[in-house]
C-alpha cells in the first residue's frame, strides 16, 4: 500500500490540531511518530485510520481516499489502541471471533486458540475482557491484529501499559508485519523503545511536522530536533 | 447478503451482551410493569369503560419502556471507544442501523408480551381471544418506534441533555405510529376484526417501509464522526 | 463591489415586501368586503394562510438544504438548511397565533383540537425540536449532520402525520377557496381572492427578505470563526 498525505489539516473550534502535513509512506515502513503531548500525533493517527475527517488536505490509499466510501479500504486499516476497541463482557475468544468476522475474515477456533497461544493468552480464552488488566487486553489486540494482517497498522502508545514479555510479543508481531511489506506506524513517548525497531521518525510539534528523516547511525539531526523537547539542560543521544 | 450477515453478527453479539448483563431488559420490563400500577392508581376506571382506555394505556407505558430502551441502546459501544472500533472495520452503517434496530425490537416483544396480558388480568378485561390481532397491531407500531428511534438515538448520541433530547424529537415524529396503533386497537376491541381500521394498518405499514429503507440508506451520515 | 451589490438588492428586496405587505393590509382590511358568515374577523386569513403557506416552503427548503448538505458537504447548505429552520417556526408561531385570534370569536375558545390546529402544533414541535437538537451538539460539523437528517425524517413524516391527523379529526371548516366541486373563484368574492393573492405575495416577499438576513448572518459568523481560526494558525 503506497500512502500519501497532502496538506493535511484539522481544526477543532478554533484551534489547529494539525497543519501543513505533507508526508508518504512506502511498503514495508516503521515509522515512529514522536513529540511532546498536545503535538497532534493521536489526531494523525485518527484521520490516517479514517475515523476523523480533515478539515483540509487529503490522505490517499494506494490513491483513493476514504471519504470515497470505499469500504473495501477499511479492511486493510488497523488501529491499536491499548486496552480499548474490545467488548469487556464478551470473552477473549468471543472478541476474537467478532471482530474477525466483522472483517469479514471469520477465523474457525483453532486459528483464534493459535493466535492467543502466540501472545501467551490462551490460559484466558474464556475469560471476560473485563477481568484483563490492560497488558493483557493489549496483547489481546495484538492477537486480533495479527489475525487481520492489516496493510497499515497505526499504534497509538502501546509500549506504556506493556511488560517486558508484552514488549517482546510486540516487537515480534510489529517486525514480522515490515518483514511482509506492510507498513507500520507507532505514535509513542517511549523513544528508545520505538526507535529500536523503526526505519523512520517523524517529530510533531504543535501540529506541524518538524521532522522527518529515516533512521541512520549516528543521527545528529534526529538528537537535535528531539533534544528540543527535553526540559532545560537535558539532551538526546541515540 | 452481506449486509444481513454482518447485521446479524452485530445483533448476535448485542443479544449476548444484553443477556449477561440484561440491563437493559430489566429494566425496561420492571418499568413497564411499574406503569400499568402507576395507570391504576392515576385513572379511577369503571370496568366498562377499562377497555376503551387499554390501546392508550398500553401504548403510553410501551412508548415510555421503549424509551428507555432506546437512551441505552448504544451503551456497549460507549465503552472501551467500541463504536471507533466499528466504524474503524468496512462495517456497512446500515447494518448496524438494522442490528440496533432489531435489538430495541427484540426487548420491546419480550416486554409486551408479558405486559399486554398481564393488562388484561390486572385491569379484568374478558376479550382473551383478540390477543392475537392486538399484537399484530403493537408488532407493526413497534416496528416503527424502533427504527425511528434508532435513527433519532444516534444522532442525539452526543448531544448535551440526551435524555431529554431524545423524546422531544421523537415523540412528535411518532403521532402518526401512536394514532394508527391506538384508533387499530380501539376498532378490533369495539367490533373484533379490523374492518374500518384496514387505512391505519396501511399507514403503519407505509410509516415502517419508508423509515426502514431511510435508516438503511442514511445512517453512515447519522454515525460517522 | 459584490457586497454592495448584493446589499443594494437585498435593500430593494425588503422594500419590495413592506410595500407588498403593506398594499396587502391596505386591500385585506379596507377594500375586501367582509365575510357574509362571519364578519370582520374573518379577514385575519389574509395572514393566516399566507403564513401556514410561507411555513410549509420554509420546511421545503429545509428538507433541500439537509439533502444537499449530506450529499455535498457545502456549509452554505446546512446554513440554508438552520436559517430556514428558524424562520419557518417564527412564521408556524405566526399562524397558531393567528389561528388562535380567529377562533376565540369565531368558536369561543382559544384552542381545539383539530386538524389543521393540531398539525401546525405539531410541525411546531418538530422544528423546534430540529433547532435544540443543534444548539445542544457542540461539534460544529455534528450537529450540522444531526440536524440535516433530522431535516429530511422530519418532511417525510409530515405527509403521515396529515394523513393521520385528519382521519383523525375534521371539525376545521372546510377549505372555503380550495373546495373541491367549486373552481376556486366560484366561491369567493374577488376582491377577497385579490387582497389574498395580494397578501400572499406580500408574504413570500417578506420570508425571502427575513430569510436572506438570517443567512448572512450565518455568513458573517462563518467568516468571523474561519478568521480567528487562522490568526491562531
Amino acid at each position: 500500500m503506497h500512502i500519501i498525505v497532502e496538506n493535511l489539516a484539522k481544526a477543532y473550534g478554533l484551534l489547529w490540531a494539525l497543519k501543513d502535513l505533507n508526508f508518504a509512506l512506502k511498503p514495508g515502513e516503521f515509522v515512529a511518530i514522536l513529540g511532546p503531548k498536545g503535538a497532534g500525533k493521536t489526531t494523525l493517527l485518527r484521520i490516517l485510520a479514517g475515523l476523523v475527517s480533515p478539515t483540509a488536505g487529503s490522505v490517499k490509499l494506494d490513491g483513493a481516499t476514504l471519504s470515497d466510501g470505499a469500504t473495501a479500504l477499511r479492511t486493510k486499516i488497523g488501529f491499536l489502541t491499548p486496552a480499548d476497541h474490545l467488548y469487556d463482557n464478551l470473552t477473549v475468544s468471543e472478541n476474537l471471533y467478532f471482530f474477525t468476522s466483522l472483517y469479514h475474515q471469520q477465523k474457525n477456533s483453532h486459528a483464534i486458540d493459535q493466535a492467543l497461544q502466540q501472545v501467551n493468552l490462551a490460559d484466558r480464552a474464556d475469560e471476560y475482557a473485563a477481568n484483563l488488566s490492560s497488558g493483557m487486553k493489549c496483547r489481546l489486540s495484538i492477537a486480533k491484529w495479527q489475525l487481520l494482517e492489516p496493510e497499515l497498522l497505526l499504534l497509538d502508545e502501546p509500549y506504556g501499559v506493556l511488560d517486558g514479555g508484552g514488549v517482546d510479543v510486540l516487537e515480534k508481531f510489529l517486525q514480522g508485519q515490515c518483514a511482509m511489506g506492510r507498513i507500520v506506524v507507532v505514535a509513542s513517548h517511549h523513544v528508545s523503545r520505538v526507535l529500536k525497531l523503526s526505519s523512520r521518525a517523524v517529530i510533531l510539534n504543535r501540529g506541524r511536522l518538524t521532522f522527518d528523516e529515516i533512521k541512520q547511525q549516528p543521527w545528529p539531526n534526529f538528537d537535535k530536533a528531539f533534544g528540543e523537547f527535553l526540559p532545560q539542560g537535558e539532551t538526546w543521544r541515540s | 447478503m452481506a449486509l444481513l450477515r454482518e447485521s446479524y453478527l452485530l445483533l448476535w453479539k448485542d443479544l449476548l451482551l444484553e443477556l449477561r448483563r440484561r440491563e437493559s431488559l430489566l429494566t425496561m420490563f420492571f418499568f413497564g410493569t411499574l406503569l400499568l400500577f402507576v395507570f391504576h392508581f392515576s385513572f379511577d376506571l369503571a370496568p366498562e369503560r377499562v377497555a376503551e382506555m387499554a390501546p392508550a394505556l398500553l401504548w403510553l407505558a410501551f412508548l415510555f419502556t421503549g424509551t428507555l430502551g432506546l437512551a441505552q441502546l448504544f451503551q456497549p459501544e460507549r465503552e472501551n471507544h467500541c463504536l471507533d472500533a466499528l466504524l474503524l472495520s468496512p462495517l456497512d452503517r446500515g447494518a448496524l442501523f438494522l442490528a440496533k434496530s432489531c435489538l430495541n425490537l427484540v426487548l420491546m416483544i419480550v416486554v409486551e408480551i408479558v405486559v399486554i396480558p398481564l393488562f388484561w388480568i390486572l385491569f379484568n378485561l374478558r376479550s382473551w381471544n383478540l390477543l392475537p390481532q392486538l399484537f399484530l397491531v403493537t408488532l407493526l407500531g413497534t416496528i416503527g418506534f424502533c427504527v425511528l428511534g434508532t435513527i433519532t438515538s444516534a444522532i442525539t448520541l452526543r448531544a448535551r441533555a440526551r435524555e431529554l433530547l431524545l423524546p422531544l424529537v421523537l415523540f412528535p415524529l411518532m403521532i402518526p405510529v401512536i394514532l394508527a396503533t391506538i384508533r387499530c386497537m380501539e376498532n378490533v376491541l369495539r367490533t373484533g376484526e379490523f374492518g374500518d381500521a384496514i387505512p391505519w394498518l396501511r399507514l403503519l405499514l407505509s410509516f415502517d417501509v419508508i423509515f426502514l429503507t431511510v435508516g438503511v440508506l442514511i445512517f453512515d451520515r447519522v454515525i460517522e464522526n | 463591489m459584490a457586497q454592495v451589490a448584493i446589499k443594494k438588492r437585498k435593500g430593494i428586496l425588503g422594500a419590495l415586501a413592506f410595500v407588498a405587505v403593506a398594499i396587502g393590509l391596505f386591500w385585506s382590511l379596507v377594500i375586501a368586503p367582509p365575510d357574509a358568515y362571519q364578519g370582520d374577523v374573518q379577514r385575519i386569513m389574509y395572514l393566516h394562510l399566507p403564513s401556514i403557506l410561507t411555513a410549509y416552503l420554509s420546511y421545503f427548503l429545509v428538507f433541500i438544504g439537509s439533502g444537499m448538505y449530506l450529499w455535498k458537504r457545502e456549509k452554505r447548505d446546512d446554513l440554508l438548511a438552520h436559517s430556514a429552520a428558524e424562520i419557518g417556526v417564527l412564521f408556524t408561531a405566526l399562524t397558531i397565533i393567528e389561528g388562535s385570534i380567529w377562533g376565540r370569536p369565531t368558536w369561543g375558545v382559544w384552542w381545539t383540537w383539530d386538524a389543521r390546529l393540531t398539525l401546525t402544533a405539531i410541525l411546531l414541535l418538530i422544528y423546534v425540536g430540529y433547532l435544540m437538537l443543534r444548539s445542544l451538539i457542540e461539534d460544529e460539523n455534528r450537529a450540522a449532520s444531526a440536524a440535516a437528517v433530522l431535516g429530511i425524517i422530519g418532511f417525510l413524516d409530515i405527509p403521515l402525520i396529515h394523513m393521520s391527523v385528519y382521519w383523525w379529526r375534521t371539525l376545521h371548516q372546510p377549505p372555503s377557496i380550495l373546495r373541491p366541486d367549486k373552481a376556486p373563484w366560484e366561491n369567493v368574492h374577488p376582491a377577497m381572492l385579490t387582497a389574498l393573492a395580494i397578501s400572499f405575495v406580500g408574504f413570500l416577499l417578506l420570508y425571502f427578505y427575513l430569510l436572506s438576513m438570517r443567512y448572512r448572518l450565518g455568513e458573517m459568523r462563518e467568516e468571523i470563526r474561519a478568521r480567528r481560526l487562522d490568526r491562531g494558525a
